[in-house]
């Protein structure tokens, strides 16, 4: 039981960070719409938690494979699937130079991210 | 005094209510159009182009003729209902009577319409024929057209007459089709030079030019006009003398602009109580005007001093910056330049030719005395020259560690040119020798990039690359690709043709940030990977300059010219561009070769007066209610002098509720150049057939809607219409279909040709891209056979080139020929002039007297025309054959047109050189032109 515990506490954090990261980008990118930062300083802060936010979804769904948490992992697995395919196709990260044509794009895919980790994290608090 | 009369007191009052009242007051079916009087609100020039020589062109070919002569009358095309309601949406603008229509075959009793010669005059026998008298100028642009005479009842379908062209052509499939080749439209001679006057106090539309000059008002009424609607803009677009730019300098009291919109005070804003306060025409607002700039109002609300001030009178200033517009002193003009010596470039000269104009141009580098200069070049190894002005000779420091290259010695590596001169110039000397026996290979160019832009970091400017080989060393390096045939038609086909690395597009970035505008002159004849050294250039309001199989004696001179252009030309630096438009008018879209820096604010390191960018508009939800929309273009930059500028540039343009105004007030030109920039940007993430299947959706949906509006009430099946303004659109698109960034497929172009051409379709201004898309074919023999004395004509020559300034035209232009292979008599000789190069057809049974003396004699019977220079003979003949040429190239400066020989036979490059331009044949997957109507019209007809 206490195995247990440790991992919804663990999947509880994971997730929080990926929200607050997902969030962050958001941010970032509305603020460039606003003009209040420029291309290259919102592409830099949006890119650096590119790989991080990509790496905690695959350590969460290794951690559910792993201790066999089937719905789980299957809930989880289109976005890894997702993730893994922009990463191999090197698109992950956002191009400065043709950030503003990716604006729209850029931002559903985020919100998009934003509804999965919110209702992955109220399944985490009410288990 | 209300919004309306003042409009009308500035400009033109709007067209609408006076012609619809007009128009009721004559029976709807017969107006005589002759008596229509001409509209009073016209302030510009018809809409058609406005004929340029002063000899009326040539009558139209046969068979088409507008309004039909009166003893035609008596086999009237298929009768409308009586009951034809009247005209619902008379055309404002309409100048009356002009419209060109084209009917099936001529009944055969009627006298054959007057002598028409088909194509622009050509062939002898059409020569003759044109000489007979031309009708009087007067009866408007399509001459040849009589007005019916009063009394006669006009032909039904007469009141649509005002509103478009036709062309009848069979719509059952497979049929041919009855109207000739010859009928169908075609460009006039110099058409892609000639703007339309500016209307009112707009700027010169070579600087600003709209697709549509009718802003739609509303947005399902913009859904309905199907092709773009845009703008080409071409900020700094060079004008004759006598048309300069006026600089307004406001002093230290600052520049006056709205307050909310920061729009720059401009002819169309409104002066009221006293002339204490403005209107803004953007967005409407009510500003203080600056206490030393107060002025009167006349009667009218004018400003009494309007017409002494350039900013209230003109649509085009240059007003001085002052402090505020600057985040640091003006820069300096600097030029980089990184040049490659790898043994490819050795070998075919390439560096020998740049050192020597390097060198040629220093004395006009613009900016004289604060122009910096600096060299870095590079194969496997970087090679940093210290240009200090004490030393005698260049110090040269190589650095072999090209994966983490840092600047040997921090300083005098980008030195002043006034100072540094001697050191400069030794180098210029010596740099050929020091690598005449370089056998490395390799290169290098991702390390001597970073090292260039740490350099140059300080500052920004110009950097020049010259690069002979494809990058193997360090970052950036690239592979070979795209020999593949089967990528083509694939999802990976457009990779080709966007960069591979992403090195390439963060160094753009980065240049970008840094000021620094990037240059690329390719030369290698294997693959260098334009695609991804374009990218340098795409983001930094550079150009791609691609010389294939460079061979110094043969293109060496188009390098000189292409370069010292580059270098000497007016050259705007660290400039930014915003667009405003007036209100529920948004921009959505730029394309060209900048960077965004905020989603409206162009980021331009350093632009020159052959960039020209595209931009298109989408309306907001709400209705349009005043009756002019504005924009303004403000280009903020450094002048070489070191001062800071803004070019303002301004137009007003009508706003309207009919669909019909817009199709008549179309530009051809604008519209020719937004949908060539979309294509091509299309093909970079799409396939090729995509791309102009996109662009021909576009028009087919245009002539659609544009059918729909008239043909089933005027029971026109079985025609093609379309309006005056855009009868060339088809031809267009199909040249765009065919035209080297968008051709077939694998086998039409290598990679680097295609990208290359893409590139430089994104700058073009509108005059270079429709000669591009649509090029000069002339009969060189019987031009310069003509009985005319050589030193006359000259003399003549010259005086006409210089009282018509740039623009060169002229009495002596040599006719045009329809682009058909066809045309093309074996016994002729022919040019083709598409603005980057002349192509000299020789026909295989040309006199050989005529090649001798035009080439030299020893050309004549050579069978490998490859690498013939094409220079002056000590003749006549090929005097006025130079004379031509140069003329030809006095049109458009912006590049060097290189005269290339291509015998009649010669396989491979006489298809690569001048079939692949007769884009009136079948060619590159696409039909003939007669076809390409054929396919449109059925395409037209069907119903979606």
């Amino acid at each position: 039981m206490a195995w247990d515990l440790a991992l919804w506490i663990l999947s509880f954090l994971a997730v929080a960070a990926a929200l607050g990261i997902i969030v962050y980008q958001l941010l970032c990118l509305s603020d460039l719409e606003f003009d209040f930062i420029n291309p290259f300083d919102s592409s830099s802060r949006i890119n650096r938690f590119v790989l991080p936010e990509f790496a905690i979804q695959g350590v969460l769904s290794a951690i559910y494979l792993i201790f066999g948490y089937w719905l789980m992992f299957l809930l989880n697995a289109p976005l890894l699937y997702y993730n893994i395919r922009l990463y191999m196709s090197k698109r992950h990260l956002v191009d400065v130079t043709e950030i503003f044509n990716q604006l729209e794009p850029e931002k559903k895919i985020r919100f998009y991210k934003l509804g999965f980790y919110l209702s992955l994290l109220c399944i985490v608090i009410y288990r | 005094m209300s919004r309306s009369s003042d409009v009308g007191a500035r400009s033109p009052p709007l067209p609408f209510n006076p012609y619809q009242q007009q128009q009721q007051r004559y029976p709807p079916m017969a107006p005589p159009a002759a008596d229509f009087p001409p509209p009073q609100f016209f302030a510009r020039p018809p809409l058609s182009n406005p004929p340029l020589d002063p000899t009326p062109p040539p009558p139209p070919p046969q068979q088409l003729y507008s309004r039909p002569p009166s003893s035609m009358l008596s086999t009237p095309p298929p009768p409308i209902p009586s009951k034809a309601p009247p005209f619902a949406s008379p055309p404002p603008f309409a100048a009356p009577h002009q419209f060109q229509g084209l009917q099936g075959p001529p009944p055969s009793h009627p006298p054959p319409p007057p002598p028409q010669a088909p194509y622009f005059g050509g062939s002898p026998a059409y020569q003759q024929q044109q000489q007979q008298p031309l009708p009087p100028p007067s009866q408007g642009y399509f001459a040849g057209i009589a007005p019916p005479l009063p009394g006669v009842a006009a032909p039904p379908g007469h009141d649509i007459a005002d509103e478009f062209e036709s062309l009848s052509i069979s719509s059952a499939p497979g049929t041919a089709a009855d109207v000739k080749v010859e009928a169908l439209p075609r460009p006039p001679p110099d058409s892609c030079d000639t703007f339309a006057q500016p209307a009112w106090s707009n700027c010169h539309p070579r600087y600003f030019e709209l697709t549509t000059n009718a802003i739609p008002a509303s947005h399902s009424l913009a859904a309905r006009w199907h092709l773009p609607l845009g703008a080409v803009i071409h900020p700094l677009a060079e004008a004759p003398p006598e048309e300069q730019v006026p600089v307004v300098d406001f002093g230290t009291s600052g520049i006056v602009r709205c307050r909310r919109c920061r729009t720059y005070i401009n002819p169309y804003d409104k002066f009221t109580d006293g002339g204490k306060y403005f209107r803004c025409a953007i967005c409407n607002l009510l500003n203080d005007v600056p206490m030393d700039y107060v002025c009167a109002l006349d009667e009218q609300g004018k400003r009494r001093d309007a017409m002494d001030r350039p900013e209230l009178s003109q649509g085009s200033v240059d007003f001085v910056a002052p402090m505020e517009y600057m985040v640091r002193p003006p820069m300096p003009p600097v030029y980089f330049f990184l040049i490659d010596v790898s043994v490819a470039a050795v070998r075919s000269g390439i560096l020998q030719i740049a050192a020597d104009t390097i060198k040629s141009c220093l004395d006009k580098l613009p900016g004289y005395p604060r122009t910096q200069i600096g060299f870095l070049t590079f194969d496997s190894t970087l090679h940093f020259y210290s240009l200090k002005s004490s030393l005698t000779q260049p110090q040269m420091v190589v650095l072999a560690q090209v994966d983490d290259p840092f600047l040997p010695m921090p300083d005098d590596l980008l030195v002043n040119l006034s100072e540094s001169r001697l050191v400069v110039e030794a180098l210029l000397d010596s740099l050929p020798s020091i690598f005449a026996n370089n056998e490395n290979v390799e290169s290098a160019l991702g390390p001597a990039l970073e090292a260039t832009t740490s350099i140059m970091s300080e500052i920004g400017g110009k950097l020049l690359i010259f690069q002979s080989t494809l990058p193997s060393l360090g970052v950036g390096r690239l592979k070979l690709r795209g020999q593949e045939a089967h990528v083509y038609q694939t999802d990976r086909e457009p990779a080709l043709r966007v960069a591979e690395d992403s090195f390439y597009k963060q160094m753009a970035a980065k240049c970008s940030k840094l000021q620094i505008g990037v240059n690329v002159y390719a030369f290698s004849e294997k693959y260098t990977d334009v695609a991804s050294l374009g990218t340098l250039a795409k983001y930094t309001g550079g150009q791609v300059c691609y010389y294939p199989g460079f061979h110094a004696a043969v293109d060496g001179e188009k390098l000189t010219y292409d370069l010292s252009r580059d270098l000497t030309r007016e050259t705007a630096w660290e400039a930014v561009m915003r667009i405003r438009c007036g209100k529920g008018i948004k921009y959505s879209v730029f394309h060209g070769h900048f960077m965004l820096r905020s989603s409206d604010l162009l980021a331009l390191p350093a632009v020159d007066c052959d960039k020209a960018f595209s931009v298109q508009f989408a309306l907001e939800d709400t209705l349009l209610t005043s009756q002019l929309a504005y924009f303004q273009v403000a280009l903020l930059y450094t002048s070489s002098s070191g001062e800071r500028r803004i070019r303002v540039h301004t137009a007003a343009v009508p706003i309207v509720q009919e669909l019909s105004v817009m199709y008549k007030e179309a530009n051809i030109g604008a519209v020719v150049g937004v949908l060539s920039r979309l294509a091509v940007e299309k093909s970079l993430n799409d396939k090729l057939e995509n791309a102009r299947q996109y662009v021909h959706v576009k028009m087919v949906n245009a002539l659609r809607e544009y059918k729909n509006m008239y043909a089933v009430k005027h029971s026109l099946i079985g025609r093609i219409i379309f309006p005056e303004s855009l009868k060339l659109l088809p031809l267009y698109v199909l040249a765009l279909s065919k035209s080297l960034p968008l051709r077939g497929g694998f086998m039409d172009a290598t990679p680097d040709e295609r990208s290359a051409a893409g590139y430089q379709m994104m700058t073009m201004s509108r005059p270079s891209l429709l000669k591009l898309l649509y090029p000069a074919l002339i009969r060189l023999d019987e031009y310069l056979l003509q009985v005319m004395s050589c030193v006359d004509w000259i003399a003549k020559n010259e005086t006409i080139v210089y009282a018509q300034g740039s623009r060169g035209g002229g009495v002596d232009s040599p006719p045009q020929l329809p682009l058909t292979a066809e045309v093309l008599d074996p016994r002729g000789a022919f040019v083709t002039s598409d603005g980057q190069r002349f192509v000299l057809w020789l026909g295989n049974v040309l006199q050989p007297e005529f090649v001798a003396a035009i080439l030299g004699p020893q050309v004549a019977h050579s069978s490998d025309l490859r690498k013939v220079p094409v220079v002056e003979q000590d003749n006549d003949l090929s005097k006025r054959f130079h004379a031509l040429l140069a003329k030809l190239r006095k049109q458009n400066r912006w590049c060097h047109q290189q005269c290339v020989v291509v015998r009649q036979g010669e396989s491979g490059r006489e298809l690569q050189l001048v079939h692949s331009n007769m884009v009136e044949d079948r060619g590159a997957g696409f039909p003939s032109y007669m076809e390409w109507m054929v396919q449109i019209h059925r395409q037209v007809q069907q119903k979606i």
